[in-house]
């Protein structure tokens, strides 16, 4: 569908693409181009939630004292953006780009949650 | 710190020789299996014997930052040469040879 | 499957790299500037002389005009003059609120009369500031610090020899040798690029990155920076007063707790008051990570050891760690000079980075002769970024220079001259680049640059050789090295624009289309679309003259 190879650098690989999604050459439709600000969104976005949201975890359960645990996972975190931004712009579709976020971000959620308020 | 400096330099040198298009650039003629293999060994051999001796200079942090710095100095510098002055580069690999037992027997004593 | 997302790494490395490679430039040039920070400024500030003073004599004559002068303040902090830095820094929070700052002389203890000026201060606020209002400069730098992560990681994924090009680096083969010192350059200093680009992100953490501590501290952010740095709480000044104790017998007590180690800063709170307390930090120039939660804590009123307190969990070091190889206050010389090449090289992978997507897509139009919209937009910004701020940065030398000593506000005129030169550079390269062609553009601005840069050492000699020449019967060094410096990047432009020439572009001309002379003149790109091998030599030397 909305490869984001279309326009990747070297005209014989935009060629490969195009002949792959079909599309006409040279022209970039609006419907990619929504795709790629969706997915951009996401990274930006859904990245920084599920980082956040990771540092919680990780500040919440590392056997460390407070101000230690909080600067380990704050330190760490970055670790968990740059994949997530990759994830991004490697899985096929935009909505899978949210999807593959959002879906680790709210099982994060939850166990801070039920650790927190109901243990 | 400038033994562990010669050895990651010839470490460079030799993980370079290892390989068959720069073999025949720097050397010239085809690179035997065998000889691939020595010089590659020779190679990840002197760079781990640099961290080692890096290491065992002074204390870990100092010697880690030292040492990562004499890595990427000497092959930037190995690179550069290679490019410009293929022969200077193995030259420079060669008094690193003869020069780097010269400076430990100098530390060894000291 | 592999080869999609290795095609995917590449989108991302080639769009995320040009979007924010013009604003990493920037950020990538002043912070290597920023190695050499207290070098520049005294630079700038040549009246200012380094003296052979022990500490105890400095911190007594920092108390001594502290007391005369600020004696209601809140709190003081001194730091004291060592090799790189020859003045004594005083700063104090004012009791009605507020902040101010003084240097003083470390010989006679009087505020330094030197001319005003912001020095490697300027180029260091730019490079996590951008002239921006805080915070948004340092969000936005921050966000430049993950696009630059994730630039380096597609790119690492999307270089498929990384181990068997390792030493490859062809001179002289136009987009090849592009790639090839593109490649060279990141992968050489890899651990550096990766060390400077994490850390970054971790210095600035507490404020983008700062959930954890809302959720563990329940929105109380000061208990959580007490609970790293217990000896700098804030107390309420106590109504009673009480002289505070002399500083300098607290340093004996440190030289004991610390061997080898100096003092970087040291703190007064509350002084004068009943409750004054004194806190003494190691300097951050003996140790490599960032330790300032380690403290001696004395009574400010009998000035007896009260507290201390020494940072060594290992998530501090590991923070802290990363903090101090990124500013690299603990290196010596050498160090600091392979810091800064590190940083030219993290600069140059930029620049060739933007080079290169300019110049692959040139080649597509090198038939037409006729540049599309788009990528004139791309070439203007990557002459102003680049070869602009070069002749931005010497503006600032030169404005220092020239500007009157005792002019009223010369400081900001220093700032402004760097800004507008840098507005000017723009103009300039949107004049050539949209009306007559890039490489007038870069050539011109090189040019400039290149005699500016050449000049500076000229220009010192002639309005203020005198302290050059003070400062090296001293064996003082510094300000020669940066003549020097600035002579060497002189030349290196000088031979940047020579591949600009008139020259070069008539003969590659000459050389692939010998009869057809229209087009030169049309964008210094002509192309015979002949056999495959001589379209090839078209595109390697296209690139090489055009992408330049």
């Amino acid at each position: 569908m909305e490869t984001l190879s279309v326009s990747a650098s070297a005209p014989e690989k935009r060629q490969k693409a195009v002949k792959r999604t079909g599309a006409r050459s040279g022209e970039v439709s609006v419907r990619w181009r929504l795709a790629v600000a969706s997915r951009v969104t996401a990274a930006l976005i859904g990245g920084y939630l599920l980082t956040a949201l990771s540092s919680v975890c990780l500040a919440q359960f590392l056997p460390l004292a407070r101000a230690e645990a909080v600067v380990l996972a704050m330190t760490l975190s970055f670790l968990v953006y740059l994949p997530a931004v990759l994830w991004c712009f490697v899985c096929r579709t935009a909505w899978r780009a949210w999807f593959g976020l959002l879906l680790p971000s709210a099982v994060l959620g939850a166990i801070y949650a039920s650790a927190r308020w109901l243990l | 710190m400038l033994l562990a400096t010669l050895l990651c330099y010839i470490g460079f040198t030799a993980l370079c020789l290892s390989m068959n298009r720069h073999y025949d650039d720097l050397i010239g003629g085809s690179l035997t299996l065998g000889r691939g293999r020595a010089l590659k060994l020779l190679g990840w051999v002197a760079l781990l014997l640099s961290l080692w001796v890096a290491l065992a200079s002074q204390a870990m942090g100092q010697a880690l930052v030292q040492w990562f710095a004499a890595l990427m100095g000497s092959a930037v510098l190995f690179v550069f040469v290679m490019s410009y002055r293929p022969r200077l580069a193995l030259s420079l690999a060669g008094i690193g040879a003869l020069l780097a037992p010269v400076v430990a027997c100098i530390q060894l004593l000291a | 499957m592999k080869e999609g997302f290795r095609q995917a790494m590449a989108w991302l490395h080639t769009w995320a790299g040009l979007i924010f490679g013009w604003l990493l430039f920037a950020i990538f040039l002043t912070g290597t500037l920023s190695y050499f920070k207290n070098e520049i400024s005294q630079w700038t500030q040549p009246e200012l002389v380094p003296h052979q003073v022990t500490e105890v004599d400095s911190v007594n004559r920092a108390q001594r005009w502290l007391q005369e002068n600020a004696g209601d303040a809140k709190r003081w902090f001194i730091t004291l003059p060592d090799e790189r830095s020859p003045a004594l820094g005083l700063s104090w929070a004012k009791a009605r609120g507020g902040f101010e700052r003084k240097s003083l002389d470390a010989l006679s203890g009087t505020p330094v009369q030197a001319r005003e000026s912001m020095g490697g201060e300027f180029f260091y606020r730019f490079h996590f500031q951008l002239q921006m209002p805080y915070p948004w400069g340092r969000w936005l730098a921050s966000l430049s610090a993950m696009v630059m992560f994730v630039a380096l990681v597609s790119g690492i994924i999307t270089h498929k020899k990384i181990f068997k090009e390792f030493f490859t680096f062809r001179p002289r083969k136009g987009q090849r040798t592009w790639l090839d010192g593109h490649n060279a350059v990141a992968v050489l200093v890899l651990p550096f690029h990766l060390m400077i680009t994490y850390s970054s992100l971790v210095i600035f953490m507490t404020m983008i990155m700062p959930v954890s501590i809302l959720t563990t501290y329940g929105g109380n952010t000061q208990a959580f920076f007490d609970d790293l740095f217990p000896a700098f709480k804030t107390a309420p000044a106590s109504t009673e007063t009480a002289p505070l104790a002399p500083i300098a017998p607290m340093f004996e007590v440190a030289a004991e707790k610390w061997p080898g180690s100096r003092i970087g800063l040291i703190t007064v709170n509350n002084p004068g008051k009943a409750n004054a307390s004194v806190t003494l930090t190691p300097s951050g120039a003996d140790h490599i990570p960032n330790i300032s939660g380690t403290t001696l804590m004395f009574d400010g009123v009998s000035g007896a050891l009260k507290d201390e307190s020494t940072m060594s969990a290992a998530s501090l070091m590991l923070a802290g760690g990363l903090y101090g190889l990124h500013m690299g206050h603990f290196a010596g010389p050498l160090l600091r000079w392979l810091y800064f090449l590190a940083g030219i090289g993290g600069t140059a992978m930029i620049g060739t980075g933007l080079v290169i997507w300019l110049g692959k897509r040139k080649l597509k139009h090198a038939k037409a002769g006729v540049l599309p919209f788009e990528l004139r937009l791309v070439e203007m910004l990557n002459v102003a970024s680049m070869s602009g701020l070069m002749l931005a940065v010497v503006s600032f030398f030169w404005a220092n220079r020239l500007l009157p000593v005792s002019f009223a506000g010369r400081s900001d005129w220093e700032v402004r001259t760097f800004f507008c030169m840098w507005g000017l550079a723009l103009l300039h390269a949107f004049v050539r680049v949209f009306f007559r062609e890039g490489r007038s553009a870069w050539r011109e601005q090189l040019t400039l640059a290149a005699s500016l840069y050449c000049a500076l050492p000229v220009l010192d000699l002639l309005t203020a050789g005198d302290y050059l020449f003070a400062s090296l019967k001293q064996g003082q060094m510094t300000l020669a090295a940066l003549d020097v410096t600035a002579l060497i990047t002189g030349i290196f432009l000088a031979w940047g624009a020579m591949r600009f020439g008139e020259g070069g572009k008539v003969a590659f001309v000459s050389k692939l289309t010998p009869t057809d002379s229209r087009r030169k003149s049309d964008s210094g790109v002509s192309a015979n679309s002949g056999s495959e091998p001589a379209r090839e030599s078209v595109r390697a030397d296209a690139t090489a003259q055009e992408a330049n």
